[in-house]
């Protein structure tokens, strides 16, 4: 028999110290993604069921594997303590998996290790992505603002806002009061990034640290909140972002557009009568304007409420409905607004999301504008050039 | 992912010069038109003098309507059928040349005697005032520079690299379609088109069209390098039928859930407007030999 070896327990380490063949470890760490499927035991073709997705404690984010999970309650934002998984490497990165020989367990985020600034590589905002997290900004705060929101049957104050450096603007939603304030420039650490509504988020919680730095380098709001209109093909390639901004012709309306009847639950739109949710109610009436304009070289849609219906067809809500008796069917409402609309030159801000069908704009605001003929048929004629003008 | 087309905004001439096509693969897939200068089309946005409309087909049950628009530089046809029937509303709201914008997908139509036959079927029109036809006029001859002198950097040797432009905010798809626009067109004389957008100009600062009292021709067609005749050309009736059959065959596959035509609905449509069937089957097969149409299962047609 050799010398006894000391009983050590599995060391606690953090996920950006996580080496393979180091001996058994312990780590604490937050689920940031995960999946569950299916696979054929080659053996006796019987089914085994396993996790995977991505987990992060602040420091790093590696890819696990979870062999047998729990039938159910493992999900997306769960803190987990992870006894004695099996570390590998995969192309250069960093994998655990667990199995029978690991133990893995609930744990609290209050035992997620404390994360030093200094620790963690700096990104720029246009670089965090989803699910990037062990990351530390340096951004100036553009707009934030109070929101109150319903978590189950709590009401909780949200502070949204945008930051942005001079890469690019994202959105900001955090959940603990930092104090923010227009103008300020942050060093931000711990923060976590999630996809709402097809718009990257910056999510701050409680274990996230905000401190106020000197970095005048970072540019002025005012200038990031008023930035010039960009190509709408460039658009469709980036994604978008939260403060996009367009300029073009309206082509179309996509439907439901015009006069339409709203659940008075949810406010979705009704098909016949019926709500996706709710099943049979009774509408509520309302104006939309599902706008596509058009910059030539791409195409978006603007998803225009009530009020900027109203303004851009200049006709409201009340003289529809006092109408309805006579014009009763919505297509011909719909004809109408497509009527005061096409070719209507247009200049929209608002966040910007992309899915399978292109970019919607949720707009913050329309503006129709005019282009200067004279000057504009100088400036055309002098870019000809040759020959006689 | 397949995004919206954009609408490009070009001048009448230009789509005048457009001769070459790219049929994309797959179920669905868009059809272009490619441009000498740069635009690769299916959907276009035109501001002009829109002619009174004139029916074209004969059965009221199936009505069609065409008008030409004309800017400075050249005129094009405008059509609008059923299938777009707000479109066909606008399209017939006035019997006199009036200002209009006109939002549509584009289609050449090619004889086999090397003429091809352009026409843009709208989907979106309306009668606007002077100074909206002369804004989007503006915006037509703007960008239009914009792929002219995209399309000079790009003939430049060394040409200007893709990632130079890109970081001038250039969009890739304009630089693939100015490629394939120099490929495709080696010879075009594009020093001379840049030269005709002159006209464009003027009418953008206000100068009113001199004299464009005359009707403009039922159609304008661009010959190109005929092939050798293999057999007798057809008669001007004769391409009206195949005109008419691939228009319908379009729109028929176009409304359909599997983007097919059905043969039977095809020949009952084109028999409505005066196309009997067996005359329809006629050019069906004609065509078909030629490899125009292909029926890859039975009774259902495509365009090959």
């Amino acid at each position: 028999m050799t010398e006894s070896e000391p009983a050590e327990g599995p060391r606690e380490v953090r996920l950006k110290d996580l080496r393979p063949g180091e001996g058994p470890v312990e780590f604490v760490a937050r689920i940031v993604t995960c999946d569950r499927r299916e696979v054929n035991r080659k053996s006796d073709g019987s089914r085994r069921a396993l996790l995977s997705g991505l987990l992060s404690d602040g420091t790093a984010t590696v890819r696990f594997t979870w062999w047998d999970p729990p039938r159910e309650g493992v999900e997306r934002g769960l803190v987990i303590r992870a006894v004695g998984p099996e570390v590998g490497e995969y192309r250069g990165r960093t994998e655990v998996t667990f199995s029978w020989k690991s133990r893995v367990g609930l744990a609290s985020a209050v035992e997620l290790p404390p994360v030093d600034p200094a620790e963690v590589p700096e990104l720029k905002v246009q670089d965090l992505k989803p699910p990037a997290e062990g990351f530390r900004v340096y951004a100036r705060v553009a707009r934030i603002a109070e929101r109150t929101v319903s978590v189950g049957e709590e009401r909780r104050v949200v502070y949204d806002g945008l930051v942005a450096d001079e890469t690019g603007v994202i959105a900001l939603s955090a959940w603990t009061d930092f104090h923010l304030r227009v103008g300020e420039t942050l060093e931000i650490t711990g923060g976590y990034l999630r996809a709402f509504r097809g718009i990257t988020q910056l999510v701050l919680d409680e274990r996230a640290t905000v401190r106020r730095v000197d970095r005048p380098d970072l540019p002025d709001p005012a200038a990031l909140l008023n930035a010039p209109p960009v190509s709408m093909a460039r658009l469709e390639e980036s994604g978008g972002g939260p403060t996009a901004s367009v300029e073009g012709l309206v082509v179309g309306l996509l439907p439901p557009s015009g006069l339409v009847y709203r659940c008075p639950e949810c406010r979705r739109s009704l098909q016949g009568g019926n709500c996706r949710v709710h099943g049979q109610v009774e509408g509520v009436a309302d104006l939309r304007a599902r706008i596509v304009l058009d910059d030539g070289t791409g195409a978006v849609t603007i998803n225009a409420g009530r009020n900027e219906t109203e303004r851009l067809w200049g006709v409201t809500l009340e003289e529809v409905l006092a109408r309805l008796p006579e014009r009763p069917d919505p297509a011909v409402w719909e004809g109408e607004l497509l009527e005061t609309l096409l070719g209507r030159r247009l200049r929209v801000r608002g966040a910007a999301s992309r899915d399978d069908f292109g970019v919607t704009i949720q707009p913050e605001s329309i503006d129709t504008t005019d282009i200067d003929l004279e000057a504009t048929a100088e400036r055309l004629a002098n870019r000809i050039g040759g020959g006689r003008a | 992912m397949t995004f919206r087309e954009p609408a490009w905004r070009v001048v009448a001439r230009e789509l005048e010069s457009s001769l070459e096509e790219e049929r994309g693969t797959g179920e669905r897939a868009a059809a272009y038109v490619l441009s000498p200068f740069g635009a690769r089309m299916n959907r276009v946005l035109l501001a002009g003098s829109l002619s009174p409309p004139e029916p074209i087909g004969r059965d009221a049950s199936q009505p069609f309507w065409r008008s030409r628009l004309s800017d400075p530089t050249g005129a094009v046809a405008v059509t609008a059928g059923s299938f777009q029937p707000r479109a066909m509303t606008q399209l017939r709201s006035s019997n006199t040349a009036r200002s209009a914008i006109v939002v549509g997908k584009v289609h050449l139509y090619k004889g086999r005697d090397g003429t091809s036959y352009l026409s843009v079927r709208a989907e979106a029109l309306r009668t606007v005032g002077e100074g909206e036809e002369r804004a989007v006029l503006a915006d037509a001859v703007g960008q239009t520079l914009d792929r002219l002198d995209l399309i000079e950097r790009l003939s430049q040797s060394p040409p200007v690299p893709a990632e130079t432009l890109a970081s001038e905010g250039v969009p890739a798809p304009w630089i693939a379609a100015a490629r394939e626009s120099i490929r495709r067109y080696p010879a075009a004389d594009r020093a001379q088109f840049r030269q005709e957008l002159r006209a464009a100009v003027r009418r953008v600062s206000g100068v009113a069209l001199p004299g464009d009292t005359s009707e403009p021709p039922p159609t304008v067609q661009i010959r190109r390098e005929p092939p050798p005749p293999t057999r007798p050309a057809p008669s001007a009736a004769e391409r009206a039928e195949e005109s008419l059959l691939l228009e319908f065959l379009d729109q028929v596959a176009e409304a359909s859930l599997d983007a097919y035509a059905d043969r039977r609905e095809l020949l009952a449509r084109v028999g409505s407007r005066g196309l009997g069937p067996d005359r329809a089957e006629e050019v069906l097969t004609r065509l078909e030999d030629e490899g125009v149409v292909e029926e890859p299962i039975v009774g259902k047609l495509r365009r090959a």
